[in-house]
Order: C-alpha cells, then sequence, then structure tokens
C-alpha cells in the first residue's frame, strides 16, 4: 500500500514533527503510518478569530494543522448551505443559527466529548451572570444551545448533550463616539437619531442587526415599547422602519457599515461620531491616537456571540481531531489570546490562568491598569492607568438588553428593509 | 458628403460579394467554426447555464423562514411585485428600485461613453504608434491591478470630509466646509462606477476606430466636411459596433451592480442587486433566485432591442 | 511629433491626462496612505510617516496571509488571460462564418453578464456540490479507494474557479472581438487561399498577424478582470482563496495599511515593468533596424 499523495499534501514542519513522533516506529507496516499524518482542519470563519498564533499553538501542541479559511460574515453562512463538505469546523454567530440548523448541514455535537463542557459562561449557557438573567431578546445563544438529537434540525427547549455551537467568543456592543467631536453628555441609545448628529451617524448594514440599533434608540426615545426587540412583530417591523425612512429623509445616517474595518474607518475619519460599534473596534480607532469612547448605555448592549459547529460531512479522525482542537481552544490559551484583544472567551477560569493578573485585573475586573496592556501582537493598547471602557466583564455581560437576531418575520423584515432602502 | 456615403457604400458592397463568394467556397468545411465555438460553447454550458438552469428551479420553489423546499410555486415571483399594482400611481419597492437603478445604469452609460469615446479617440486617432498605443492602454489598466478591496476602501480618504479631494478644495479657497455630497452620495456611486467602467467603452470603441479606413476620413476632408462633420458623418456612424458593445459592456454590468452602489452609497441607495443581496444574506435563495431571474428578463430585453438598432454581427 | 499637431490634438490630450488623472485618484490616497505611522490607520489624519507597512508587507505573515492568496489570483488570472484569448478569438472566427446557434451563443454570453454574480457563483457551488457527491458515489461503488480515503471536493481555484471566471471574462472576450472583427478585409485571407494555403496557414500566417495587436486588449481585460474579481469567486474556490477574497476577510478584522503598501508596490512595480518591458523593445527594434 503507497502513500496517497493528496493534494494538501502535509507541512514541512509536520512532517518534521511527525517524524520525529514516529522516529520508534520505523518498524510498523505502511498502513500504521499513514494513520499517524497529522490532521489537518479547514477552519471555516470570519478573520476575527482566525489568529496565526493560535494555529501554531494547536500545531505545536496537538499536531493538528489548522487550515483557515477567511470568508466575510455573509458568506460563512453560504458556504455553510452549499458546500457543507469545504470545511471541517466552522465559527459563526449563533445569530445564524434559525438560518443554519434546518439545512440540516450541522452536526450536534456530542457535549460528553467535550472537557469543559460544564465550565461555559453562564451568559452563553443560560442567559445569566452571576445568577442574574441578563437581557433575552432576540437570538439569546441559550435558546439556541441544544438540539433534540446529533441530526435535528430543530432547536431543543431544555439543555441536552447535542450541541450546536461551542463559544469562542462574544462580546456587547454599544454606541462608540468621538469625544473630540461631540459636546454633550451621550447616556442613551436615542442619541443614535438625535438630530444634532444628522449626516454623522451610522448603524450596522445587516438589516436584522440594524434594525436593532434602531429599535434600541426608538424605545429608548420613548416612540415605541417593543415586546422582543430581536423579533418583532409585523406591525414593529411596520412602525420602526417608518421611522428609520423619517431618519433617511432627515439624512440622519452617513452610512451603514458591514465589516470590522468599515466601523473602524467611519470613525477615525470622522465621516461618523455616533455609531453602534464593537468594543475592540473602539480600541482599534484609539491605537490610531484618535479619541474614541464606548460609551455604556442606560439601556443596555446589543450582545452577540459566535461558536464552533462541525459539518454534517465530518467523521473519523477528523471529529476526532476537531474535538480535541475545541477542547484545546476552552482551555486557556486560545482564550486568553482572544481576551487580550478585548473579546470574551467561553471558558473564563482557564483563561484567567494564561494571563498575568494585572491584565486580567485590566480585562475582567475593571480595574485601573497597572502596567501598560499590550495586544498579542505587540501593539500597545492602553498606556498603565486605563480602565476599560464599559468596565468589568460582570457590568458589561451583565447589562446585556438584547442578542444579534435573525427573527421570526425575517422574511417580511428584508422586504421592509429594502423599502427602507428604495425609499 | 454624397461621396463619403457611397464610398463607404461601395466598399461595402465589395465586401457582401466577396463574402458570398467565401460561403460559397466554404461549404466543405462546415464542421469547422462548431468546433471553433465549441470550447466557449462548453465553458457557459457548464459554468453558466446549468447553475441558471438549477437557479431558475429554484426560484419556483417554496421558501419558508426556515427551509427552502421544491415546489412549483410563483409565490416567489408574486412577492417580487407584492402591492405593485394595488398601489399605483406610488411606486412598490420593486419598481423604484428598478428605477433607481436605470437611473444610475443610464447616467453612467452616457457618462462612460462621453468620456470613453473621447479618450478611445484621442488613442485611434492622435496616438500613431501602436507602442505608445498600447503603453498608453496598460497605464489606463494598472490603477485596477490594485484589488478592488483596497480600492473601494481608499474612496474614503479621497473623497470624504477630510479627504484628498475636500482638503484641496479647502486650501484653494473653493470651499469654507467639507463638502458632504462627494461621498455616499448619488454622485460618488456615478464617480465611482465610472471609475470603473470607462475602460470597458474605451477597448471596444478603440478597436472599431482602429478599423475605420482612415482613406474614407482624408476622403470626407477633401469633400469639404468639417471636423464636426465627419466626426458624425463618418466615423461615429462606423464606430457603431464598438459604441454598442461598450454599451452592452457598461450597461449589463451597473444594472447588476451591488458593490459599488452599496458601498458608495453609503448602503442607503437602492439597486437591483443589492436586493439580491440582502436576500442571499439571510439564505433566501428562491428570492433572490426570483429577483435574479426577472433582472436577467428585462436587461436581455434590453439588449435585444439595442442589437435591432445595431447589428454588431452584420459586418464581421 | 514632426509634423505640427491640430488644435484639437491638445484638447483631446489634455482630456486624456485628466482621465488618467481621475483613474490614478484612488491610488493618490493610497499611496500617501500606505507611507502611515506604525499606528496609523487606513484613513486620514496621518500619524506619522514610515515605511513601517512596506516592511511589513515585505515581512509576510499577520493575521490573514496575502502571500499564497496573491500567487494563486496571479497564477489563475494568466491561466484566465490565456484561455480568454484562445476561445474569443475561436468563437470569433466561428462567429464569422456563422453557424447554427450563434444567435443563442451571443445572447448566453451577454446574459452571463448580467445575471449578478453572487447568483452565478451560488449557482456553480450548488452543482458542484451535486458533482461531488456523484463522484463520491462512484467511488463507492467501483471501489476506488483513493476516492473513498481522500476525494473531498471538486470545488477549487482551478475548476470550479476557473470556470466561474471565463463565465465573467468570455462575454468580453467575444464582443470585444467582434470589434476587432468588424469590417475585417476577407480579401486578404482570400488571397492566402488562392495562393494555395491551407486554414491553418492563412490563420497563423495572415489572419493573426492582422489581428495580434488587438488582442492585447482581450488578453488584459482577461487578466484583469480574473485578477480583480471577487462575487463570483466567493462560492467556488473551495478552501483556497484568492488575493481579493483574502482582502475581503481580512476587513473583518484589524486591518492596517498594509494593503495600502500593497497597492502602492503594486502599482510602482507594474508601471516600471511596462516602461522597463517598452525600453527593451525599442532598443531590440533599434538593434534590429541598424543591423
Amino acid at each position: 500500500m503507497t502513500r496517497p499523495t493528496g493534494r494538501s499534501g502535509p507541512t514541512r514542519r509536520a512532517v518534521l514533527k511527525g517524524g520525529a513522533a514516529m522516529a520508534g516506529a520505523a518498524a510498523f507496516p505502511a498502513p500504521f503510518v499513514h494513520a499517524q499524518d497529522p490532521v489537518t482542519l479547514r477552519y471555516l470563519s470570519t478573520a476575527v478569530n482566525q489568529s496565526p498564533a493560535i494555529a501554531e499553538k494547536a500545531s505545536e501542541e496537538l499536531g493538528i494543522n489548522i487550515e483557515y479559511i477567511a470568508v466575510n460574515t455573509d458568506e460563512v453562512a453560504r458556504r455553510v448551505i452549499t458546500q457543507p463538505n469545504s470545511f471541517d469546523l466552522v465559527d459563526t454567530e449563533y445569530f445564524a443559527l434559525p438560518n443554519l440548523v434546518p439545512s440540516g448541514n450541522m452536526k450536534g455535537m456530542d457535549a460528553k466529548r467535550i472537557d469543559r463542557i460544564g465550565d461555559l459562561a453562564s451568559v452563553i449557557a443560560s442567559g445569566t451572570v452571576e445568577g442574574e438573567a441578563v437581557g433575552w431578546d432576540g437570538t439569546a445563544p441559550h435558546e439556541v444551545l441544544y438540539l433534540g438529537d446529533q441530526t435535528a434540525t430543530s432547536f431543543a427547549g431544555e439543555p441536552t448533550d447535542w450541541i450546536t455551537l461551542i463559544p469562542t467568543t462574544y462580546n456587547a456592543d454599544t454606541l462608540g463616539i468621538r469625544p473630540d467631536l461631540i459636546d454633550k453628555d451621550i447616556t442613551s441609545w436615542a442619541s443614535l437619531l438625535d438630530p444634532d448628529f444628522a449626516g454623522k451617524s451610522a448603524i450596522l448594514n445587516i438589516p436584522s442587526i440594524g434594525i436593532m440599533d434602531a429599535a434600541m434608540a426608538l424605545e429608548a426615545r420613548g416612540d415605541i415599547s417593543y415586546g422582543d426587540k430581536g423579533n418583532m412583530t409585523r406591525e414593529e417591523i411596520d412602525f420602526t422602519i417608518e421611522k428609520l425612512i423619517e431618519a433617511k429623509r432627515d439624512g440622519q445616517f452617513r452610512a451603514f457599515w458591514s465589516n470590522f474595518q468599515e466601523s473602524v474607518n467611519l470613525m477615525a475619519s470622522g465621516e461618523v461620531v455616533i455609531q453602534s460599534m464593537w468594543s475592540p473596534a473602539v480600541t482599534a480607532v484609539r491605537t490610531q491616537g484618535i479619541p474614541c469612547i464606548y460609551q455604556p448605555l442606560d439601556e443596555g448592549y446589543r450582545a452577540w456571540a459566535s461558536g464552533f459547529g462541525l459539518p454534517r460531512t465530518i467523521d473519523g479522525r477528523k471529529e476526532d481531531a476537531a474535538y480535541e482542537f475545541i477542547n484545546w481552544f476552552l482551555s486557556g490559551w486560545a482564550g486568553a489570546h482572544l481576551s487580550k484583544q478585548g473579546y470574551y472567551p467561553a471558558v473564563l477560569e482557564t483563561a484567567k490562568e494564561y494571563m498575568e493578573p494585572y491584565e486580567w485585573a485590566y480585562w475582567y475586573e475593571g480595574e485601573a491598569a497597572e502596567e501598560d496592556i499590550y495586544a498579542p501582537d505587540g501593539r500597545l493598547l492602553e498606556e498603565a492607568g486605563a480602565v476599560r471602557d464599559g468596565g468589568s466583564y460582570a457590568e458589561r455581560m451583565g447589562s446585556v438588553a438584547c442578542w444579534n437576531a435573525v427573527m421570526d418575520e425575517n422574511e417580511y423584515m428584508v422586504r421592509k428593509w429594502n423599502e427602507f432602502i428604495a425609499a | 458628403m454624397s461621396d463619403t456615403a457611397d464610398t463607404i457604400a461601395e466598399t461595402r458592397g465589395n465586401r457582401v460579394s466577396a463574402r458570398a463568394r467565401r460561403a460559397s467556397r466554404r461549404e466543405g468545411h462546415g464542421a469547422a467554426p462548431y468546433l471553433q465555438a465549441a470550447p466557449m460553447a462548453l465553458v457557459f454550458l457548464v459554468f453558466f447555464l446549468l447553475p441558471l438552469a438549477a437557479t431558475i428551479v429554484v426560484s419556483f420553489w417554496q421558501y419558508t423562514q426556515y427551509s427552502i423546499e421544491p415546489a412549483f410555486t410563483a409565490q416567489n415571483y408574486g412577492e417580487v411585485f407584492g402591492g405593485c399594482l394595488a398601489r399605483l400611481p406610488d411606486l412598490c419597492t420593486t419598481f423604484e428600485t428598478y428605477l433607481s437603478t436605470l437611473k444610475f445604469g443610464v447616467i453612467v452609460w452616457a457618462c462612460t461613453l462621453t468620456l470613453g469615446f473621447t479618450v478611445a479617440y484621442f488613442l485611434a486617432f492622435h496616438v500613431r504608434s501602436l507602442k505608445v498605443q498600447v503603453i498608453f492602454f496598460l497605464l489606463c489598466t494598472i490603477p485596477f491591478w490594485t484589488s478592488i478591496v483596497i480600492r473601494m476602501i481608499s474612496w474614503i480618504p479621497l473623497l470624504g470630509r477630510n479627504g484628498l479631494v475636500n482638503q484641496a478644495l479647502i486650501s484653494m479657497g473653493v470651499t469654507d466646509t467639507p463638502l458632504e455630497w462627494l461621498l455616499y452620495s448619488d454622485f460618488a456611486v456615478v464617480l465611482a462606477l465610472t471609475h470603473l467602467y470607462t475602460l470597458f467603452m474605451v477597448v471596444p470603441i478603440f478597436n472599431s476606430l482602429m478599423r475605420i479606413d482612415r482613406s474614407l476620413i482624408e476622403a470626407a476632408r477633401d469633400a469639404g466636411a468639417s471636423d464636426l462633420q465627419t466626426l458624425t458623418a463618418v466615423i461615429i456612424p462606423l464606430a457603431r459596433p464598438g459604441i454598442l458593445i461598450g454599451s452592452i459592456f457598461v450597461l449589463t454590468v451597473v444594472l447588476g451592480d451591488f458593490l459599488t452602489i452599496g458601498i458608495m452609497g453609503g448602503q442607503q441607495i437602492a439597486s437591483v442587486g443589492k436586493i439580491i443581496q440582502t436576500q442571499m444574506q439571510f439564505l433566501q435563495f428562491p428570492l433572490a433566485a426570483a429577483n435574479a431571474v426577472i433582472l436577467l428578463v428585462a436587461v436581455l430585453a434590453g439588449v435585444w432591442a439595442l442589437l435591432k438598432l445595431v447589428d454588431i454581427r452584420k459586418e464581421l | 511629433m514632426r509634423e505640427t499637431r491640430p488644435r484639437s490634438f491638445y484638447v483631446l490630450a489634455s482630456v486624456f491626462a485628466l482621465f488618467l488623472l481621475f483613474l490614478y485618484g484612488p491610488m493618490m490616497a493610497i499611496l500617501v496612505l500606505s507611507f502611515q505611522g506604525p499606528e496609523g490607520g487606513l484613513v486620514f489624519p496621518m500619524n506619522g510617516v514610515s515605511f513601517h507597512w512596506f516592511e511589513k508587507l515585505r515581512e509576510g505573515g499577520g493575521q490573514v496571509e496575502i502571500g499564497p492568496a496573491l500567487r494563486r489570483s496571479f497564477r489563475l488570472a494568466l491561466l484566465v488571460m490565456v484561455l480568454t484569448v484562445t476561445f474569443s478569438v475561436l468563437a470569433g472566427l466561428a462567429f464569422r462564418r456563422g453557424f447554427r446557434g450563434a444567435t443563442l451563443l451571443l445572447y448566453v454570453a451577454i446574459a452571463s453578464l448580467i445575471v449578478p454574480s453572487i447568483v452565478v457563483s451560488l449557482g456553480i457551488a450548488l452543482e458542484f456540490r451535486l458533482i461531488d457527491d456523484a463522484i463520491k458515489s462512484l467511488g463507492m461503488a467501483w471501489g476506488i479507494e483513493w476516492i473513498q480515503r481522500d476525494f473531498v471536493s471538486a470545488l477549487g481555484p482551478f475548476t470550479s474557479g476557473l470556470g466561474a471566471h471565463l463565465t465573467w471574462t468570455l462575454p468580453f472576450g467575444l464582443l470585444i472581438m467582434f470589434a476587432v472583427f468588424n469590417r475585417f478585409d476577407p480579401a486578404y485571407e482570400e488571397a492566402a487561399r488562392d495562393l494555395g494555403a491551407t486554414p491553418w496557414q492563412t490563420f497563423r500566417h495572415v489572419t493573426l498577424p492582422m489581428i495580434a495587436p488587438f488582442l492585447i486588449g482581450v488578453a488584459v481585460f482577461g487578466f484583469t478582470l480574473s485578477w480583480d474579481e471577487l462575487a463570483r469567486s466567493s462560492q467556488v474556490m473551495g478552501a483556497d482563496n484568492t488575493l481579493p477574497m483574502q482582502l475581503a476577510a481580512k476587513t473583518t478584522t484589524v486591518t492596517d495599511p498594509e494593503i495600502y503598501a500593497l497597492g502602492t508596490a503594486t502599482t510602482a512595480s507594474s508601471i516600471l515593468l511596462v516602461l522597463v518591458a517598452f525600453t527593451i523593445a525599442t532598443l531590440l527594434q533599434r538593434r534590429r533596424q541598424r543591423g
């Protein structure tokens, strides 16, 4: 039996490593050699979590090659639907699940094979922080975390052994502002629609989330009170779109942002002075020497979470490797790596072990930084003495009001959104 | 002028008879054109027609929030035109969107045609060496070798409030406050599309102009035609195929655009492509497919009408 | 330049110069910002001036790696270019002679420009999923071992990706050939045939030399359209991103002016390459003329 010459040949590093591991096993017959080839996992997601350092570390510690497939948010979902055989591991947002799971292209993950399943952050597992329930409007992760069985195409009402996504990162979005270009206190989402900022505000271009930005603002302004901002009724959608059209006619919005970098560019260039933003995006503006604040608001945050899922087509050694990689991912090093970029990891305790106490205090406890805070790639993020915007983990995640969502009336919402764009 | 026309007619007459001779002589090689067209036909069959057929089938499928099911339903098409009749004389979203897209199509077509024809004319008639023509053409192309992703980002530092253009205008004293409409406006969309697609006009028109027998132009001049008369009576008619081909390029591409209109319009300007993109974003494939089919039929009908005006294959 | 130019020359030359300025407009912003300081971002204001991003570009690596995607895109664009020219010339010849289905092929080509690229891309991806399934079940049925063990997908830049790009470049190639062959005088070809040349000889020694200069346009279009393609590529490249896809993915996280450095480097080296190539061509030509 000869060794196949597959398309994706093992990398030199892997061969060297494999060679070392098998130095004593040379006497075994060829099939055994084949079985020891390092596994390559094709990891599909946006670039956010695809740190080369994580792949390198995983290869070092597990002997698993991680091959990143970086695409944009829309593309992740489409590939899950059209070509589940083009990846082995997908990192996607929970709010996409109502669209993905019914396709039958995802495979429920066996909770019994996830070592730290019991340690998942409570905000994801049960929608609580320190025992208190957070806002569950929208697609709250705990509502779509479980499947009835491995191949189910709908969600289970209560915890089961079959998991849709194991969390990778999550965070809470709020309004980012340019304090140098705004001379009033911003305390509410309503400021997004403040006529003082006409032509200088922005919302997210993913309609189902952009409409939630607007809903936060409208509710804060007292125009309406929603049953569930992330799952509006047709009447609520009609009302919201009507108000959005009004705002558009008044020239309220400069542009809608579609990706991380766009939100940074809009803010850094001064095109926009107030918009919904990710916490790391605010940091990215600030590292350019431009003042920018991640502004906690009375109404709370709009949160999001993403996680690892498996495609229906995975099996055998690849599947084993995927579980091994996920278990490693939750074991701390990766969590610390992501924490130091401003994201929150699935398991807090393990990430803490891999962070310096002053780093933990800054990122999680809401305390002033005792030393300069550096990103994993060596960029200076904050100087000593800085306090993280939004405060501690509990303050941030505890004040979540709603989650990124896809609504039951999604199709209607998209139609109305197109009406808004055409208006 | 009639001399010129006669000359053209005569030249054409000669060609027609030559063509007839050629055709009669070549009956023996009947298979050759089929073999020559085969590679292109095959590519379109495998990578366009079959996927398109699948798309058309899907456009008749049933779409619910949680699944896409095979069925034969015209519901998706009904959805596209939902309320369009009831709302008249107000326009429904679909009509409004098509109108907006068409508006950009026509404006961009006029801009690229004017600019493209001028540039092609300069390259064909005033630049006399082939080598310089090629250099100029390549110089025009090089900006497009920087990826569109990078170029799209760079419009902000060029046209934005603190962009190069506004800085220049302010320092020249043309304006005190930055011009807001340079970016995220109809103007920005037209500008960016013209930037992208003028070359699509230049190349076919240039080729057409190069095919014009220079003696025809001299004959026109000798007959006392002014430059303008030569242009309108000789050059433009003879360049018609190139103009039409360029127009097909620009119109088809602009009418299906979503990326440029999206980014330059601050995602607040409607286009058919953008509707399709939004539906694809939420995996509403049947609806997106129905929209794509309607767009295809509408634009193809337009092109068909154009080709009735000028048959680009007549003088091959 | 010996004879005096008419006034229209100067007017048109200035229009052309302005057109070039317009084309290079976004490049100006890219050029300036590629010299951002190490802390600078993708937009003004400048935050210092440095070569930092060029160094980073040279080093490679980083969050989303550009190098492999760049090389892959380049190879793909070259292949697309060659095939576009070949297929377009062949089809152009076929259209001159006329064949049944010519009108259909023309409208199919135009349709391929109209249908939004994201839809075409999705269609091809679905088609290849069926092909993958078919290959796998064949592998099972016939007991072909490597298919069972190693076959993953037929999707890839040089299978489905190549096809997708061709559906984008060929319509341009074909229609430009129409302009090239427009009022193309058949007398030369007939003369060659009358002198006893075979169809191939006629093409090789008469037709081709006459159309060759105009094929540069088709070739450059083929290359550029493939190199810069984003939407049609999105679903069909399997696990291997092209350069625009990789850059688009990069924007989903922190993106530095490194991409501007890439733009500046691409533009500068392209201009340099063009100038050097033509200087050499000119020198060779002169030498040949002299002796």
